[in-house]
């Protein structure tokens, strides 16, 4: 028989870390904002990235999104390092005990709060040793200007890094659709370098996000 | 409730309250003891309620005891939520904390069927626990969870 008192005791009950009301403190006098441990979130207003990625477009070229996605890269690392250790205190649990659904939960809604739109990991061609991430609403996507192929270089290194930290393989993250181009969400491959390689001279080719999947996964 | 209390407050900087925010105030503040009580209900018989709900399910699904143990830990915190929110009178509340973070899980655990169940044993529980106008007020907050987790 199931002792309730025992669950109660002995298990902790938590809701949503990143319930965006209770992760985001902000205080207007100081005009900081922080997360709920006291973290200091920064706010990057559009003008600001608009400005760095022509800074950087006019200074290197056609090099700026590898710069930007190898800055994604770092960034990815720190991020998963704090994410990891903010829920892990919070659900009284180290990362690699939590399944797999309840972390992805915890990714998406991470997503959502920090306001860099709604992540849909997909995991139905892990078989074929890829992930499809899909991205709707990416404050990445808002800022680009006048992009020819997808440009959300800094999102695609985030993910590269994020998954490669959690997976403890290195991933190549590879973006094959961009909301800045109309398309309906942005979405991103991750897969090991050498077996996404052709798919960047398809990306180039702006062949569809389905086309290039079935290619990749023909490939093998 | 709290925000509506809070405007209230800020009104009154300027001039004294109406006797019409009078009123509403008073009502504020019966309602609120109204809800402290349901409150401080449920915070007290939670063991029992949820002790009654498990051993019934115990007979439903025999099969399955880690199911309904996962299941009782999803709904001891629903309810929890829900109680909160309905003392504070915060529908998003309990949407932001609970409502957006298990339907996936408990989808992807299959357990609808259990956890239909297991609200319908739990509203049975909690009718008999609150009286009729408790209950009422209970309610919406149950039924948003059901809205969004089972159906």
């Amino acid at each position: 028989m199931i002792n309730v008192a025992d669950l109660i005791s002995e298990s902790s009950l938590p809701g949503n870390y990143f319930a965006p009301d209770a992760y985001v403190q902000g205080d207007f006098e100081s005009g900081l904002i922080e997360n709920r441990q006291g973290r200091r979130l920064l706010a990057l207003p559009d003008t600001l990235l608009k400005g760095l990625y022509r800074g950087l477009a006019s200074e290197v070229g056609p090099a700026a999104g590898m710069v930007l996605y190898n800055c994604g890269c770092k960034w990815g690392k720190n991020f998963f390092r704090r994410f990891s250790e903010e829920v892990s205190n919070y659900y009284q649990k180290p990362v690699e005990q939590m399944e797999m659904i309840e972390l992805i939960q915890c990714l998406k809604q991470c997503w959502k709060a920090h306001g860099w739109g709604i992540i849909e990991p997909n995991f139905s061609y892990y078989q074929q040793g890829f992930l499809v991430v899909k991205v709707k609403h990416s404050a990445f996507a808002s800022t680009v200007e006048s992009a020819e192929k997808p440009s959300c270089y800094v999102e695609a290194g985030l993910l590269s890094a994020f998954f490669s930290e959690l997976s403890g393989t290195n991933l190549h993250c590879i973006q094959t659709s961009c909301e800045s181009l109309g398309a309906s969400s942005n979405q991103f491959i991750l897969g090991l370098a050498t077996r996404l390689k052709p798919a960047e001279a398809m990306v180039e080719e702006r062949k569809s996000h389905s086309a290039i999947m079935q290619s990749l996964c023909q490939e093998r | 409730m709290i925000t509506d209390i809070d405007s209230l407050l800020y009104q009154a900087e300027a001039e004294y309250l109406s006797h019409q925010d009078l009123a509403n105030f008073k009502s504020q503040i019966f309602s609120l003891e109204k809800r402290l009580q349901i409150y401080e209900t449920i915070r007290a018989k939670e063991t029992e309620i949820f002790q009654n709900v498990a051993n019934q399910l115990s007979s439903n699904f025999s099969q399955e005891p880690e199911k309904i143990r996962r299941a009782l830990k999803h709904w001891l915190t629903i309810l929890r939520y829900c109680g909160m929110a309905m003392l504070s009178e915060n529908p998003l509340y309990l949407k932001h904390r609970i409502l957006e973070w298990l339907p996936e899980q408990i989808k992807a655990h299959q357990m609808q069927d259990l956890e239909q169940n297991l609200f319908s044993l739990l509203q049975k529980r909690l009718k008999r626990i609150l009286n009729s106008e408790q209950f009422s007020i209970l309610q919406p907050y149950l039924e948003q969870a059901e809205a969004a987790l089972l159906r």
